[in-house]
């Protein structure tokens, strides 16, 4: 264990060599990509929050609550995990050189299973927690994505619309299913019209998701009519072999508008003076 | 952490109570209003096979948490006769007792795992788990 | 213990809202039920109401589906309302497709649809 306080002690007294010798490495390891955007003191202050943590730990102050402040901030500056750990085994590296430097051989082996056995918990614990604010950070992401989900829009009494812009993927599909659902319901409409104009490919499995939401549709007592069916996608549909007779289509939102009106016992008149 | 409950399958009547059971579940783990449906379906199929093939069994159900992702594990085990063929059971509009044929691959679609294995001495086992997205 | 489901009488057509979940065993008696009552008053339209219901599964859904088509047989249109939107979806997943049933959003939609279906004069006109 006094080993271990020599390193400590060995990093709090060369604190500022240390620091600078490491900052510079990152920077050069990182030339391609974050060295441009992020400043020399940028590293500068990650080193020094890095020592702190090593520093702190061995006097066990509130080490996971600073960790996770740590982890937080390099995800944030975008360091990617592979990064990460490159740096601080160089922070190794820059450690063990100089204080291996006069010892003898079995000295220096003990040496490195002793700081291994004192930084490995910690470096343990950054990787985790990496991981796990990376894991946050994508759920987020995909819930905001989730949240441009497709809007239903009533457009007359007892029709409404739902424009589909983007690629639909199975989860995407789930969730636009359910909000049509309720929405029809919560809009007691008769007809929707569902838009496929921004729907950029249609293929099997889009296909298939289309079908399967416009029987839902059915079931819960309201018709559907699939509008906006671009040309390329007719072909790629026929080509493809999918069968969409079950479904109602037309070309143009216009004429799905008039269809629907027809449906519901109406349709636009022109007053004359 | 786990916690398992299970229902007893003897007659039509412990069909609604694995549902009930399934739908409870479902409910205090706060799935979504429409997996809670998919879920409570899938467990009265799976149920009803026991019932209808098997004449008993059991179906477990199980809340579990794997690296953080929280969800729920059904699994419907019997002694009973065991499939023949399993590909062909798994075959969409295959039935063999005059239902709508939605049975197993239908209960596949509706949860996100599923593993079956089923022999003529030990009966079948069907493992299905859902998680909370 | 089965319960029994109650069938209302509104003009020529019987209204049906069923308030709770369906064992096996009721729905048969509902089926046998609903079948009489249709023999027995020569009504031409049904509307069944599926509002409570939050899980239909393959057998439930094969004795909707015959009910339907043992009662058009028997001169009734059938119209199915109120399946909620998680039923729907569960349903269409499971790969269940209840072709040409007549659905409506609710009750009151589901007796305009049979009043379109019917004609007027069919849906009120009482059959001696």
């Amino acid at each position: 264990m006094e080993k271990v306080n020599q390193i400590v002690e060995y990093v709090q007294n060369n604190r500022e060599q240390i620091v600078r010798d490491w900052s510079e490495q990152l920077i050069l390891m990182d030339k391609q990509r974050v060295a441009n955007v992020l400043s020399e003191n940028v590293y500068l202050n990650i080193c020094n929050d890095y020592v702190n943590l090593l520093i702190n730990s061995s006097t066990n102050q509130q080490s996971e609550s600073k960790i996770s402040e740590f982890t937080q901030k390099i995800v944030r500056l975008g360091w990617t995990l592979g990064f990460t750990m490159d740096s601080l085994s160089a922070f190794g590296k820059i450690v063990f050189f100089p204080m291996a430097d006069k010892t003898t051989e079995k000295e220096q082996v003990e040496f490195i299973l002793d700081y291994d056995r004192w930084i490995s918990p910690i470096n343990i614990a950054v990787y985790n927690l990496f991981a796990e604010t990376w894991q946050r950070t994508v759920s987020l992401q995909k819930i905001a994505l989730q949240e441009l989900s497709a809007p239903l829009i009533p457009i007359f009494e007892n029709i409404t619309i739902m424009p589909l812009v983007g690629t639909i993927d199975t989860e995407r599909a789930k969730s636009i299913m359910e909000n049509l659902l309720q929405g029809v319901v919560k809009h007691r409409a008769q007809v929707v019209l569902i838009d496929i104009t921004g729907v950029p490919v249609v293929d099997t499995m889009v296909a298939h998701h289309i079908i399967q939401a416009s029987e839902a549709v059915r079931l819960v007592g309201a018709k559907c009519i699939i509008v906006g069916i671009r040309p390329e996608i007719a072909q790629t549909i026929v080509n493809l072999g999918i069968n969409l007779t079950q479904v109602m289509t037309k070309s143009s939102l216009q004429k799905g508008i008039e269809a629907a009106l027809e449906m519901t016992s109406r349709k636009v008149i022109s007053t004359e003076e | 952490m786990e916690s398992e409950s299970y229902v007893k399958i003897f007659t039509e009547w412990d069909i609604v109570a694995a549902r009930q059971l399934g739908r409870n579940i479902a409910k205090e783990l706060e799935f979504g209003t429409v997996d809670q449906a998919r879920i409570t379906t899938a467990i009265s199929e799976l149920a009803r096979n026991i019932y209808l093939y098997a004449g008993q069994g059991e179906i477990r159900i199980e809340r579990i948490n794997e690296f953080g992702k929280r969800g729920v594990k059904v699994v419907a085990a019997d002694n009973g006769p065991g499939i023949q063929d399993i590909r062909k059971v798994m075959e969409d509009g295959y039935s063999t007792s005059g239902g709508l044929g939605a049975g197993l691959p239908g209960v596949k679609r509706l949860m996100d795992e599923f593993d079956i294995t089923s022999s003529l001495e030990e009966g079948t086992i069907i493992k299905t788990v859902k998680w909370i997205r | 213990m089965v319960a029994r489901i109650p069938i209302l009488k509104l003009y020529n057509c019987l209204l049906i809202s069923i308030q709770w979940e369906l064992d096996d065993a009721t729905a048969i008696q509902f089926q046998e039920d609903l079948l009489h009552k249709i023999h027995e008053t020569g009504a031409n339209g049904v509307v069944l109401d599926l509002t409570s219901i939050d899980v239909i599964d393959s057998f439930i859904a094969k004795v909707l589906g015959d009910v339907i088509g043992m009662s058009k047989l028997m001169g009734a249109k059938v119209v199915l309302t109120g399946i909620q939107p998680a039923v729907a979806i569960t349903l269409v997943e499971l790969g269940i497709h209840l072709q040409e049933v007549l659905t409506a959003l609710d009750l009151e939609k589901g007796l305009e649809t049979l009043q379109r279906e019917l004609g007027e004069k069919a849906w009120r006109a009482n059959p001696m």
